[in-house]
Protein backbone atom coordinates (compact mmCIF):
# COMPACT_ATOMS: atom_id res chain seq x y z
CA UNK A 1 0.00 0.00 0.00
CA UNK A 2 2.71 2.32 1.09
CA UNK A 3 4.54 1.64 -2.19
CA UNK A 4 1.51 2.69 -4.35
CA UNK A 5 1.27 5.85 -2.50
CA UNK A 6 4.73 6.57 -2.95
CA UNK A 7 4.26 5.76 -6.83
CA UNK A 8 1.33 7.99 -7.35
CA UNK A 9 3.09 10.75 -5.26
CA UNK A 10 5.84 10.32 -7.48
CA UNK A 11 4.23 10.08 -10.92
CA UNK A 12 1.28 12.50 -10.20
CA UNK A 13 3.67 15.57 -10.84
CA UNK A 14 5.80 13.88 -13.58
CA UNK A 15 2.78 13.15 -15.58
CA UNK A 16 1.45 17.09 -14.83
CA UNK A 17 4.80 18.57 -16.16
CA UNK A 18 4.05 16.24 -19.58
CA UNK A 19 4.83 17.76 -22.69
CA UNK A 20 2.15 20.09 -23.78
CA UNK A 21 0.61 19.96 -27.27
CA UNK A 22 0.45 23.56 -28.16
CA UNK A 23 -1.06 22.38 -31.43
CA UNK A 24 -4.39 22.32 -29.73
CA UNK A 25 -4.69 25.95 -28.97
CA UNK A 26 -5.21 26.45 -32.79
CA UNK A 27 -8.77 25.79 -32.74
CA UNK A 28 -8.47 29.77 -31.02
CA UNK A 29 -7.49 31.02 -33.92
CA UNK A 30 -10.53 28.81 -36.08
CA UNK A 31 -12.42 32.66 -36.82
CA UNK A 32 -8.93 34.60 -36.21
CA UNK A 33 -8.33 37.58 -39.44
CA UNK A 34 -4.74 37.62 -38.51
CA UNK A 35 -2.55 34.51 -36.74
CA UNK A 36 0.79 33.65 -36.05
CA UNK A 37 1.34 29.65 -35.30
CA UNK A 38 5.18 29.48 -34.28
CA UNK A 39 6.24 26.07 -33.12
CA UNK A 40 10.44 25.53 -33.16
CA UNK A 41 11.80 22.83 -30.89
CA UNK A 42 14.48 20.65 -30.98
CA UNK A 43 16.78 20.25 -34.42
CA UNK A 44 14.96 23.10 -35.95
CA UNK A 45 15.81 25.72 -32.88
CA UNK A 46 19.11 24.75 -32.88
CA UNK A 47 19.29 25.41 -36.72
CA UNK A 48 17.28 28.71 -36.05
CA UNK A 49 20.10 30.20 -33.51
CA UNK A 50 22.52 29.17 -35.48
CA UNK A 51 21.08 30.91 -38.35
CA UNK A 52 21.05 34.68 -36.06
CA UNK A 53 24.69 34.58 -36.79
CA UNK A 54 26.26 35.04 -33.02
CA UNK A 55 27.58 32.71 -31.48
CA UNK A 56 27.13 33.75 -28.24
CA UNK A 57 23.58 34.39 -28.54
CA UNK A 58 22.04 34.39 -25.25
CA UNK A 59 19.01 32.40 -27.05
CA UNK A 60 21.59 29.84 -27.79
CA UNK A 61 20.20 27.76 -24.84
CA UNK A 62 16.69 27.84 -25.75
CA UNK A 63 14.64 24.48 -26.17
CA UNK A 64 11.56 25.33 -27.01
CA UNK A 65 9.54 28.74 -28.79
CA UNK A 66 5.73 28.33 -29.05
CA UNK A 67 3.81 31.41 -30.11
CA UNK A 68 -0.09 31.61 -31.16
CA UNK A 69 -1.04 35.15 -31.65
CA UNK A 70 -4.73 35.83 -32.88
CA UNK A 71 -6.45 39.03 -34.23
CA UNK A 72 -10.01 38.87 -34.38
CA UNK A 73 -12.71 41.29 -36.72
CA UNK A 74 -14.68 41.68 -33.68
CA UNK A 75 -14.91 40.46 -30.11
CA UNK A 76 -16.22 37.37 -29.23
CA UNK A 77 -14.44 35.12 -31.79
CA UNK A 78 -12.69 33.30 -29.33
CA UNK A 79 -13.60 30.98 -26.39
CA UNK A 80 -11.62 31.84 -23.22
CA UNK A 81 -12.29 28.24 -21.80
CA UNK A 82 -9.62 27.80 -24.97
CA UNK A 83 -7.61 29.04 -22.56
CA UNK A 84 -7.63 27.01 -19.99
CA UNK A 85 -5.49 23.92 -20.50
CA UNK A 86 -2.31 25.89 -21.25
CA UNK A 87 -3.34 27.87 -18.47
CA UNK A 88 -3.43 24.81 -16.26
CA UNK A 89 -0.40 22.71 -17.72
CA UNK A 90 1.49 26.25 -16.48
CA UNK A 91 0.57 26.01 -13.01
CA UNK A 92 1.26 22.48 -13.38
CA UNK A 93 5.11 23.38 -13.79
CA UNK A 94 4.77 25.75 -10.66
CA UNK A 95 6.21 28.68 -12.26
CA UNK A 96 6.16 32.05 -10.51
CA UNK A 97 3.01 33.94 -11.80
CA UNK A 98 5.05 37.39 -11.77
CA UNK A 99 2.28 39.86 -13.45
CA UNK A 100 -1.64 39.06 -13.42
CA UNK A 101 -3.40 42.08 -14.76
CA UNK A 102 -7.22 41.82 -15.32
CA UNK A 103 -8.93 45.10 -16.45
CA UNK A 104 -13.01 45.35 -18.19
CA UNK A 105 -12.36 41.77 -20.30
CA UNK A 106 -8.24 41.83 -20.60
CA UNK A 107 -6.02 39.47 -18.91
CA UNK A 108 -2.34 39.42 -19.03
CA UNK A 109 -0.76 36.72 -17.35
CA UNK A 110 3.20 36.21 -17.26
CA UNK A 111 5.20 33.47 -15.65
CA UNK A 112 8.68 33.04 -15.14
CA UNK A 113 10.69 29.71 -14.24
CA UNK A 114 13.16 31.21 -11.66
CA UNK A 115 17.02 29.82 -11.49
CA UNK A 116 19.66 30.24 -9.37
CA UNK A 117 22.37 32.74 -10.40
CA UNK A 118 19.88 35.55 -12.00
CA UNK A 119 18.57 32.77 -14.77
CA UNK A 120 15.28 31.67 -15.84
CA UNK A 121 14.25 28.13 -17.25
CA UNK A 122 11.16 29.54 -19.13
CA UNK A 123 8.84 32.80 -19.72
CA UNK A 124 5.64 32.29 -20.65
CA UNK A 125 2.93 34.88 -21.58
CA UNK A 126 -1.08 34.66 -21.75
CA UNK A 127 -2.99 37.82 -23.06
CA UNK A 128 -6.57 37.64 -23.83
CA UNK A 129 -8.44 40.98 -25.21
CA UNK A 130 -11.65 40.93 -27.00
CA UNK A 131 -10.09 41.53 -30.43
CA UNK A 132 -6.50 39.42 -29.54
CA UNK A 133 -5.55 36.54 -27.91
CA UNK A 134 -1.56 35.78 -27.39
CA UNK A 135 0.13 32.92 -26.09
CA UNK A 136 4.15 32.83 -25.66
CA UNK A 137 5.87 30.29 -23.70
CA UNK A 138 9.50 29.29 -23.82
CA UNK A 139 11.23 27.48 -22.36
CA UNK A 140 15.54 27.26 -22.04
CA UNK A 141 17.75 28.86 -20.31
CA UNK A 142 18.11 32.47 -20.29
CA UNK A 143 20.09 35.01 -18.12
CA UNK A 144 17.15 37.57 -16.84
CA UNK A 145 19.20 40.50 -17.98
CA UNK A 146 18.94 39.15 -21.70
CA UNK A 147 15.32 39.58 -21.31
CA UNK A 148 15.91 42.94 -21.89
CA UNK A 149 17.69 42.28 -25.55
CA UNK A 150 14.28 41.14 -26.90
CA UNK A 151 13.97 44.50 -27.40
CA UNK A 152 15.47 46.31 -30.01
CA UNK A 153 18.83 44.14 -30.01
CA UNK A 154 20.16 41.15 -31.94
CA UNK A 155 18.33 42.86 -34.53
CA UNK A 156 14.86 41.75 -33.75
CA UNK A 157 12.77 43.60 -35.94
CA UNK A 158 9.53 45.18 -34.80
CA UNK A 159 6.51 43.17 -34.80
CA UNK A 160 4.97 45.43 -36.98
CA UNK A 161 7.32 45.59 -39.68
CA UNK A 162 7.42 41.62 -39.69
CA UNK A 163 3.65 41.74 -39.39
CA UNK A 164 2.77 41.34 -42.98
CA UNK A 165 5.47 39.68 -44.92
CA UNK A 166 5.94 36.63 -41.96
CA UNK A 167 2.67 36.39 -40.95
CA UNK A 168 1.69 34.20 -43.49
CA UNK A 169 4.89 32.38 -44.10
CA UNK A 170 4.92 31.43 -39.89
CA UNK A 171 0.93 30.80 -41.18
CA UNK A 172 2.12 28.56 -43.50
CA UNK A 173 4.79 26.36 -42.13
CA UNK A 174 2.85 25.41 -39.09
CA UNK B 1 38.10 -47.17 -97.23
CA UNK B 2 41.53 -46.34 -96.10
CA UNK B 3 43.03 -43.53 -93.87
CA UNK B 4 43.81 -41.20 -96.73
CA UNK B 5 39.66 -41.15 -97.85
CA UNK B 6 38.67 -40.78 -94.22
CA UNK B 7 41.00 -37.44 -93.82
CA UNK B 8 39.79 -36.15 -96.75
CA UNK B 9 36.00 -36.48 -95.75
CA UNK B 10 36.89 -34.76 -92.35
CA UNK B 11 39.08 -32.21 -93.53
CA UNK B 12 36.85 -31.16 -96.61
CA UNK B 13 35.87 -27.43 -96.58
CA UNK B 14 32.24 -26.97 -95.14
CA UNK B 15 30.13 -23.69 -95.37
CA UNK B 16 29.72 -21.30 -92.36
CA UNK B 17 26.71 -21.14 -90.77
CA UNK B 18 24.36 -18.25 -92.02
CA UNK B 19 25.38 -15.21 -89.91
CA UNK B 20 28.62 -16.18 -89.13
CA UNK B 21 31.14 -13.96 -90.14
CA UNK B 22 28.38 -11.35 -88.71
CA UNK B 23 28.43 -12.85 -84.82
CA UNK B 24 32.31 -12.82 -84.92
CA UNK B 25 32.74 -9.61 -86.09
CA UNK B 26 30.41 -8.44 -83.13
CA UNK B 27 32.71 -10.05 -80.82
CA UNK B 28 36.04 -8.67 -81.59
CA UNK B 29 34.20 -5.07 -82.13
CA UNK B 30 36.13 -2.77 -79.80
CA UNK B 31 33.19 -0.77 -78.06
CA UNK B 32 34.51 2.75 -77.49
CA UNK B 33 35.00 3.69 -73.31
CA UNK B 34 31.56 6.04 -73.35
CA UNK B 35 29.42 4.17 -74.87
CA UNK B 36 29.94 0.93 -72.03
CA UNK B 37 27.33 0.82 -69.88
CA UNK B 38 29.87 0.71 -66.81
CA UNK B 39 31.31 4.16 -67.82
CA UNK B 40 27.46 5.57 -67.79
CA UNK B 41 26.79 3.84 -64.07
CA UNK B 42 29.90 5.58 -63.16
CA UNK B 43 29.56 8.72 -64.41
CA UNK B 44 26.11 9.05 -63.22
CA UNK B 45 27.33 8.08 -59.44
CA UNK B 46 29.87 11.22 -59.12
CA UNK B 47 27.43 13.07 -60.35
CA UNK B 48 24.68 12.13 -57.89
CA UNK B 49 27.50 12.01 -55.18
CA UNK B 50 28.89 15.48 -56.40
CA UNK B 51 25.13 17.44 -56.48
CA UNK B 52 23.19 15.39 -53.46
CA UNK B 53 25.25 17.39 -51.29
CA UNK B 54 25.28 21.07 -52.61
CA UNK B 55 21.21 20.06 -52.68
CA UNK B 56 21.42 18.83 -49.36
CA UNK B 57 23.58 22.00 -48.04
CA UNK B 58 20.84 24.46 -50.49
CA UNK B 59 17.32 23.13 -48.31
CA UNK B 60 19.48 22.91 -45.12
CA UNK B 61 20.36 26.96 -45.05
CA UNK B 62 16.31 27.55 -46.39
CA UNK B 63 15.07 25.58 -43.52
CA UNK B 64 17.79 27.71 -41.27
CA UNK B 65 16.70 30.89 -42.60
CA UNK B 66 12.74 30.07 -42.53
CA UNK B 67 13.20 28.99 -38.87
CA UNK B 68 15.70 31.56 -38.22
CA UNK B 69 12.81 34.46 -39.31
CA UNK B 70 10.22 32.31 -37.27
CA UNK B 71 12.12 32.94 -34.00
CA UNK B 72 12.75 36.31 -34.66
CA UNK B 73 9.32 36.90 -35.41
CA UNK B 74 8.69 35.25 -31.70
CA UNK B 75 10.80 36.97 -29.84
CA UNK B 76 9.41 40.43 -31.43
CA UNK B 77 5.88 39.12 -30.42
CA UNK B 78 7.05 38.56 -26.78
CA UNK B 79 8.78 41.79 -26.52
CA UNK B 80 5.91 43.22 -27.73
CA UNK B 81 3.45 41.58 -25.33
CA UNK B 82 6.12 42.45 -22.08
CA UNK B 83 6.03 45.95 -23.57
CA UNK B 84 2.19 46.36 -23.72
CA UNK B 85 1.96 44.40 -20.29
CA UNK B 86 4.58 47.04 -18.79
CA UNK B 87 2.62 49.98 -20.22
CA UNK B 88 -0.95 48.65 -18.27
CA UNK B 89 0.73 48.38 -15.42
CA UNK B 90 2.26 51.88 -15.41
CA UNK B 91 -1.24 52.83 -16.15
CA UNK B 92 -2.87 51.30 -13.30
CA UNK B 93 0.11 52.80 -11.28
CA UNK B 94 -0.81 56.12 -12.40
CA UNK B 95 -4.69 55.36 -11.59
CA UNK B 96 -3.93 54.56 -8.42
CA UNK B 97 -1.82 57.23 -7.84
Amino acid sequence: MKIALVFFAVMIPAFAQQKFDFKSLDRLGANAKESSNITLEGDTLKLATSFLGDDKSPFKSLTGVYVRAYEFAKPGQYKESDLDPVRAYIKSLQWSKIVDVKESGETSEIYLQALPNNRLGGLAIVAAEAKEVTVVFISGNIAISDIGKLSGNLGIPDMTVLHGSSKADAQKKD
Amino acid sequence: MNLEDDLRRALRPEAAPAGFAGRVVAKTRVIPIWRRPVVWSIAAGLAVAAVVPGVYEYRRHERGIEARDQLLLALSITRVRLEQTKEKIEQDTRHKL
